[in-house]
Order: structure tokens, then sequence, then C-alpha cells
């Protein structure tokens, strides 16, 4: 039983690592605002979410907090990445390679002034 | 099967440490203000990580409290940040 838990638990911080890793990558390598919050947002849902599943296999830790600490990161998370981008909107950042706007006529600059 | 573990824990704490010298970076030359913004949001979020890292290797739930802590309040300051420069 201990075993199983050991790989299950090296299996969890093995993933989650490569998908920081993916993460930060992105960051650094993406053409712009939105992208990049694309590839940072994967960091705090997959990395350490994962990190955190592995937790409590090796250490004295009950399931409920690593669950709470689990809803916690996937609550923050997304909250923090749709405030960053839309605050990068309303700046006014230029999308590189964008195909098209979905926000262009409904949120235009008579419309975006104050929520 | 301990040894592995033990390995693969420390590789996985040297990487994160690295990635966080990388946002650290991205902080420091970022192309504007939000992008900042991202790379220090990216660095409360790795040293959670490195918090947990840190209790698997020395098998001590205590970390995981002060990672609560840090997640509870943590996203408050980014969500705060973006909407004053989205009212600036």
């Amino acid at each position: 039983m201990g075993t199983i838990f050991q790989i299950v638990a090296l299996l969890a911080v093995v993933l989650g690592t490569a998908f920081s890793m993916i993460g930060v990558l992105g960051l650094i390598r993406l053409p712009d605002v939105y992208t990049r919050l694309h590839a940072a947002g994967k960091v705090s849902v997959f990395g350490v979410a994962l990190l955190l599943v592995a937790a409590p296999m090796l250490t004295p830790l009950g399931f409920g907090k690593a669950l709470i600490l689990i809803a916690l990161l996937l609550i923050g998370g997304p909250a923090a990445s749709h405030a960053l981008a839309s605050a990068a909107y309303r700046i006014g950042l230029p999308m590189k390679h964008a195909i098209r706007d979905d926000l262009g006529k409904a949120a235009g600059p008579a419309a975006n002034s104050k929520p | 099967m301990n040894q592995a573990l033990t390995f693969i824990l420390h590789a996985a704490l040297i990487i994160h440490v690295a990635l966080l010298a990388v946002c650290v970076w991205r902080v420091w030359r970022g192309e504007n203000a939000i992008d900042r913004l991202i790379g220090a949001d990216l660095i409360g979020t790795l040293t959670l990580a490195v918090l947990v890292l840190i209790a698997l290797i020395t098998t001590n739930s205590i970390y995981i409290d002060v990672a609560l802590g840090l997640a509870a309040l943590g996203f408050i300051g980014t969500i705060a940040l973006a909407r004053y420069m989205a009212d600036q």
C-alpha cells in the first residue's frame, strides 16, 4: 500500500514539475501578453495542484487540508488571470497575430472606461 | 524506491528555484506593466510550489500551513493591482 502511494506521488511530482517548466517556457517564449497569461495559468492550476496531490501521500497531512489548498488555488488562480487579462485589454495592449477581437464592438472606447 | 523518490524531489526543488530565477528576470526586464505583474503572480505561485516541495522532502506538514496562508492571501494582491492599473 505504501509503495503504491509512493509511485503515485512520484508520478504526480514529475508531472507537476513538467507543467511548471512548460508554463515558464511559455512565459518567456510566447509573443504577447494574452498568450503569456494563458501559459502562466497552467503553473497554478496544474503544476502546484499536482504537487499537492503528492503531499498527503508522503507527509502526515490529512487529505482535507490538501483539498482545501487545491480548491483555493483553483478559485484564486483563474480569478487573478481574468483580472490581469481584463486590465491588459482596458489599457489597450496589442494582440499579435490576432484573427479577430470578440470584444471589439461590445466594449469599444466608449464602453470600457468604467465597469 | 526511497532513493529514487529523494532524488526526484531534490531535482524538482532545484528546477523550481531555477524557474523562480526566470520569473525574477521577467519582472526585472518586462515589456510592460502587465507583463511584470504576470511575473510577480507567477513568483507567488512558484513560492507555493517550493514550500510544498520542502514539506515533501522533510516529510513535515508544517510548511503546508504556510502554503495555505500564501494561497489564501496571495492572489488578492494581484487582483488589486490589476484593477488599479485598469482604472488608471
